[in-house]
């Protein structure tokens, strides 16, 4: 029996200031904490050839000092509050967020709007963040199994660099950014007017009016950035590819679709096909693969959730004498069969239950409500949808999941990477330029399965951040 | 414009304090021992539960390494009047998420539903808990994926690492064990499961948690009629071998040919949660390593850049643990971290940290507090360590009051009994042959492994 079920509302106040900085408040005085984010509309979809990871790099740049704020201080001066903070850049854009004790808003403020207005670039400082960004990349990519190979499955789906290139770029690029390089970046996307700002929590809304104005009013606008190309052909780059991983213990596979943009009718409806495909061990594909026929380790999959063309994946481990090609024609045959008979009235009571649990327990922190109220006032420059984007998943009916199904998924249009173990003589795990796709979410196995953590979504958009350390 | 706005030139000072107010609770026993504790948490339509128990990892006999795991993990394929597809479907329906963890001093059944669907989550956590029937293909299923899974994390370094170094430290005692064996799981029978279920799932040793939207008289009711009639039992023992002593400093190299990276770990004994100087070692962690603007970060990161980060961990568990100082580092700078790992470890006892580093971890942590309680996950797993580590009552009402209380005297003590740089075991998973010279100058002997956990011979590093 179906219950009513309620997402309680989140008061929303937006307005713009006059350098063209957009701001979102939510006031709420439920716990003595205040989170807020600063997004700015730049990512690795922004980026030319030749310069991949450059956002990600200058997101590095933007903990090195300002104005008033001395080098690495950033870090301090929050630690030092009793908040917690970080950085993270996507394709789309890139944020930066920081949690305080409600009485320490004035220093998020102050420290976000110093450095807006008077970030200091120094070659030092360039040198110094291109390494930490390089040891970065042999941490999560070059020094793991899959990572670099599933990257790959990027740039095979994607034909315009824009989209297919990762957000962590190549060592050839990142040595080859100069000071004049980051200057220049940052005039062009770190302006007031191509950034949103959000704030949470326990404050009074007329006293943190004024003190926005105060720090920010005064940083001056920039002419708008270039404009971005993300349009993609429907085809996919490049069918079929092999990556050979020297890291790899045992063969996997990946396969990767095109789908349209966030926002549109027809993701949200693949978005819902994918929960019922891989989400969960009650999904078809984890009941028929890992529980049916017992012919795979783990699977996996995602979406990528992008503002033009985006991706949907799926990575598998096969057991050890599997052959691979069958468990695709079973992934395959079962994706058909969800187009041809739609999802049973359980699974769209699934669906619905999922969408209100994970609407109202994200909702706990403040950090994610000021993070999804900047990003919606950035993309589609209305933070209702904090409120409204759940009827938006609500109302897709169970035909209009099969038409999306047939129309992005049970096509030919797709591409398949085999990664295989390589031999350690064999080609380096890097990927060949020019530039690799983003970031995945890579097969991670654990012993037993951990519990997952219900505050991060299914359909979360893989990033790269600045991971701090938990204490006690 | 700019040069008019001199109020951008120091930090601005903090608002008036707003007041915290730790949520209230209420505590029960059952006639069988099982502990309740519930928090009526109205802001959100939402419940977390826990159903805690004081065994874990550490139970497992010592030929049977990962029984805790697999029995954890087999809770929810099967039960009298339930097979896993149907446990699965069940919950998902709900919306609802139902998992089991066991770590090594404890094992959690955690459930987290909406509101209306609290009691109906509810009761499937219980039928998981006290009826699972293990069912023999369920076993050889898990039994082989898990086999699939401890390939998967030998590729993976930072398990090399932990597994080498929790043998190093560890010995004999259980702690010594992160993971199942091939040979452990084949040698693991439904029998072998069944027993430990009866063994560590008896009420006197546990407790439950419920924090949320709901009524406590209410709920408190609904528990006593589900497990009411739970019959206690005897509590598992927790006598175990002893840690070894580590009187000089050694180096344990696990050869990962090819390594991009060198994983470093630098460790010592440590405390347990209970014991006394928990404070003192935690104010000092965050002054050392716990944090992006602590000291090993500062240096290593910011300063040196050798790596993404750099940081310490105080891991005290119920009856032992360990203090550690890690990061993985480009292969060539190796031995330049070393150096510089050690001169932070040797600082830390021999200088006593100045008063704005004190003030400033005692604000760090003090801060972060409301921070950490603020979802019901982030409270109730409090209130789980609380009760599995018999920690004390009034642990989140005194825990800023105990950090305050710190002073620069006590840190240069904790540091100078617990951080024995010359004592410390120096696990390194990187490419032997790049990196075997650049650790000699930091130990005497060095130990070769493989990524398999053998023993390599001396002399062939290469």
């Amino acid at each position: 029996m179906q219950k009513t079920l309620q997402v309680p509302h989140t008061q929303i106040e937006k307005y713009t200031l006059g350098n063209g900085l957009r701001v979102v408040l939510n006031e709420d005085h439920s716990v003595p904490v205040v989170s807020v984010a600063v997004y700015y509309d730049v990512g690795s979809r922004n980026e030319r050839e030749g310069r991949t990871g450059f956002a990600h790099l200058f997101e590095h740049m933007m903990f090195q000092g300002s104005e008033n704020v001395p080098k690495a201080a950033h870090f301090q001066f929050i630690s030092n509050a009793g908040g917690t903070m970080n950085g993270t850049t996507s394709s789309e854009r890139t944020n930066y967020f920081e949690t305080l004790p409600a009485n320490q808003l004035p220093l998020a403020l102050w420290l976000e709007s110093d450095r807006m207005r008077t970030l200091s670039v120094t070659q030092e400082n360039l040198d110094n963040q291109r390494e930490a960004v390089k040891e970065e990349k042999r941490l999560r990519y070059d020094n793991q199994p899959y990572v670099n190979g599933f990257l790959r499955l990027f740039e095979m789906c994607f034909r315009n660099q824009a989209n297919a290139h990762s957000t962590i770029g190549s060592m050839e690029d990142l040595d080859a950014a100069t000071v004049e390089d980051i200057r220049e970046f940052f005039r062009i996307y770190y302006a007031p007017n191509n950034a949103v700002l959000s704030i949470v929590g326990d404050f009074d809304q007329t006293e943190t009016r004024q003190m926005v104005d105060r720090y920010f009013a005064t940083i001056p606008s920039q002419p708008e950035p270039p404009p971005v190309d993300v349009s993609e052909p429907n085809e996919v780059a490049l069918n079929e590819d092999v990556f050979p991983d020297r890291l790899a213990p045992m063969p996997a596979f990946a396969i990767g679709w095109k789908i349209p943009p966030r926002r549109s009718p027809e993701f949200y409806a693949l978005s819902l096909a994918s929960h019922l495909l891989f989400e969960g061990e009650s999904a078809r594909l984890y009941q028929k693969l890992v529980k049916g026929e017992e012919s795979v380790v783990q699977i996996q999959g995602g979406i990528d959730e992008r503002r033009g063309p985006s991706g949907l994946f799926i990575v598998v481990i096969p057991k050890p004498d599997r052959d691979g090609r069958q468990i695709r024609e079973a992934i395959l045959t079962e994706i058909k069969e969800l187009a041809a008979s739609g999802p049973s009235s359980e699974e769209m009571e699934k669906l619905r239950n999922n969408l209100f649990n994970s609407a109202v327990r994200s909702r706990q922190s403040s950090q994610y409500r000021a993070q999804q109220l900047a990003e919606f006032e950035l993309y589609d420059r209305d933070p209702e949808l904090f409120n409204t984007d759940l009827q938006n998943y609500l109302v897709v009916t169970p035909e209009q999941i099969s038409a999306a199904i047939r129309r992005y998924l049970d096509t030919d249009n797709r591409v398949l990477l085999e990664i295989v173990p390589a031999p350690q003589e064999a080609a380096p795990a890097e990927p060949q330029a020019p530039g690799e796709p983003k970031q995945p979410t890579a097969p991670l196995p654990q012993v037993p399965p951990a519990p997952d953590d219900p505050t991060t979504g299914s359909l979360q958009a893989p990033q790269v951040s600045e991971p701090v350390a938990e204490s006690a | 414009m700019t040069e008019t706005e001199t109020f951008r030139r120091q930090m601005p000072p903090p608002l008036q304090a707003r007041p915290l107010n730790l949520p209230h609770h209420v505590e029960n026993k059952l006639a069988n021992g099982l502990g309740l504790v519930v928090v009526e948490d109205k802001r959100l339509p939402l419940t977390s539960v826990r159903l805690a128990f004081r065994s874990g990892d550490s139970n497992d006999p010592a030929d049977l390494p990962g029984l805790s795991d697999m029995m954890s993990h087999l809770l929810s394929e099967g039960t009298e009047t339930r097979t896993s597809r149907q446990i699965a479907e069940q919950v998902e329906r709900l919306g609802a998420t139902l998992t089991v963890g066991s770590g090594s001093d404890f094992t959690t059944v955690a459930s987290s539903a909406l509101a209306p669907y609290t009691e109906d989550v509810l009761e499937l956590l219980v039928d998981v808990t006290l009826n699972p029937i293990f069912p023999q293909n369920e076993i050889d299923l898990a039994r082989e994926n898990t086999k699939q899974l401890l390939i998967q994390q030998r590729a993976q370094p930072n398990f090399l690492a932990s597994e080498r170094l929790s043998q190093v430290i560890f010995g004999e005692h259980p702690y010594s064990r992160v993971s199942p064996t091939p040979e452990s799981l084949d040698a693991l029978t439904r029998d072998e499961l069944v027993k430990f279920r009866a063994s560590t799932f008896i009420p006197n040793n546990a407790v439950m948690i419920i924090v949320g939207d709901v009524e406590s008289d209410e709920i408190t009711r609904r528990v006593e009629q589900l497990l009411g009639n739970w019959k206690p039992g005897q509590a598992p023992d927790l006598s175990f071998p002893a840690p070894p002593e580590h009187k000089s400093r050694k180096a344990y190299l696990v050869d990962r040919p090819g390594s991009a990276q060198s994983n470093i770990v630098i460790a010592n004994h440590g405390i347990t949660r209970t014991n006394p100087d928990y404070f003192p070692l935690l104010v000092m962690h965050t002054i050392l390593g716990a944090n992006a603007s602590s000291r090993l970060f500062m240096n290593l990161r910011e300063e040196k850049g050798y790596t993404y980060g750099a940081y310490s961990n105080l891991d005290a568990r119920r009856l032992a643990g360990t203090f550690r100082a890690t990061a993985e580092v480009r292969t060539p700078v190796t031995g330049a971290s070393l150096k510089e790992f050690f001169y932070e470890l040797e600082r830390i006892g021999t200088e006593q940290v100045s008063a704005e580093e004190l003030r400033n971890a005692k604000s760090y942590l003090t801060g972060v507090f409301p921070i950490r309680i603020e979802t019901q996950d982030g409270l109730i797993d409090q209130l789980v360590s609380i009760r599995m580590y018999d920690l004390p009552e009034n642990y989140l009402q005194t825990y800023r009051d105990r950090i305050n209380a710190i002073s620069a005297d006590d840190i240069q003590r904790v540091a100078q009994k617990y951080i024995r740089p010359d004592e410390a075991a120096v696990v390194i998973v990187g490419d032997a042959k790049e990196v075997s010279e650049q650790i000699k100058p930091y130990s005497e002997t060095i130990e070769l492994y493989d990524t398999d956990g053998n023993r390599k011979a001396e002399g062939s590093r290469q």
